[in-house]
């Protein structure tokens, strides 16, 4: 899949995602030990009333969900997986409880040419994760990708 | 100057260093099986072929150390009520096994809570390795209030 084959606008359901009391204070103790992600009881005594998960365990699982379907993506007209110069505007709009799932989602929002890797095109997409039960937006940021150029036929050595 | 704590600790402008964290390519490993399982933060030799010219962090990866550097060094000496968000995150390098990571923070700007006792702080973090910048994220935790 080339730059060239994403068509902007194409939105892709991810599918949910079940954050268990065990998968947060454990992503937690290693990466972001504050009491209100270590347990139960650092939870309820917090400002949050419960065991809530990292914001950067809540956005890590969007990258894996994305990852494992990438396959899917190839005829879609999304966005597969790739090498990224960053992201932008995220924001973590609610709590993630212990038990809550989400459904995630990426949508290409632009394609842009670069000057200066012409080997490369930068895909944009507008990527969410909502309350599988209501539908309140939960997460949300603006993803770039990197995606490889489709190789031109008449600058070839043929 | 005593560690800040409370969100009239802080100013703008204000700067912060702390951190040091060993990279290991069994943590890059495990956290990409986890999380971001692509060839480049897998497998050396895929991790050559790419952009990224060898084995190489999953840049939630470097955020993830980036924000256990920041427990370590600021957040859990303070009352941190977790964060909004990130406005603007740049991975600018490759962070790969034996690098060593540190943190400089500079707080960028200041706002109260219209309504709960808590306040923004606006902050850059640039995370180093013993060569150059490798990351600079821009965002913005909660502080709890003085006295409330």
């Amino acid at each position: 899949m080339w730059f060239e084959d994403v068509v902007v606008g194409t939105r892709t359901d991810l599918g949910t995602y079940t954050f268990t009391a065990g998968e947060i204070i454990r992503f937690a103790a290693k990466y972001d030990p504050q009491a209100f992600h270590l347990s139960v009881k650092g939870g309820e005594d917090s400002v949050f009333g419960g065991l809530i998960a990292s914001g950067w365990h809540t956005v890590s699982v969007w990258m894996k969900l994305v990852v494992a379907r990438r396959a899917e993506f190839e005829d879609s007209g999304g966005m597969r997986a790739g090498v990224s110069p960053g992201f932008e505007n995220l924001r973590w709009v609610r709590p993630v409880y212990a038990g809550m799932t989400l459904r995630y989602s990426m949508q290409t929002i632009a394609k842009v040419e670069l000057k200066s890797r012409p080997e490369f095109g930068l895909v944009k997409s507008l990527n969410e994760a909502r309350d599988a039960k209501d539908g309140a937006l939960v997460m949300q940021f603006t993803g770039k990708g990197f995606m490889p150029r489709k190789p031109n036929p008449s600058a070839g050595s043929g | 100057m005593n560690a800040p704590t409370h969100f009239e600790d802080f100013f703008v402008g204000q700067k912060l260093a702390f951190g040091h964290y060993e990279v290991t390519k069994e943590e890059i490993i495990a956290f990409a099986r986890e999380f971001d399982p692509q060839p480049h933060h897998l497998d050396e030799e895929a991790g050559k072929r790419s952009i990224l010219g060898g084995l190489a962090a999953s840049g939630w990866h470097v955020c993830s150390m980036a924000m256990r550097m920041c427990v370590d060094g600021l957040f859990a000496k303070a009352q941190a009520r977790g964060g909004a968000g990130v406005e603007d995150c740049r991975w600018l390098k490759p962070v790969k096994p034996g690098d060593v990571l540190r943190m400089e923070v500079e707080i960028l700007s200041l706002r109260a809570h219209p309504r709960r006792p808590v306040g923004f702080v606006q902050m850059r973090w640039d995370i180093f390795n013993q060569r150059e910048l490798v990351c600079s994220i821009v965002t913005t935790p909660l502080f709890a209030r003085r006295g409330a």
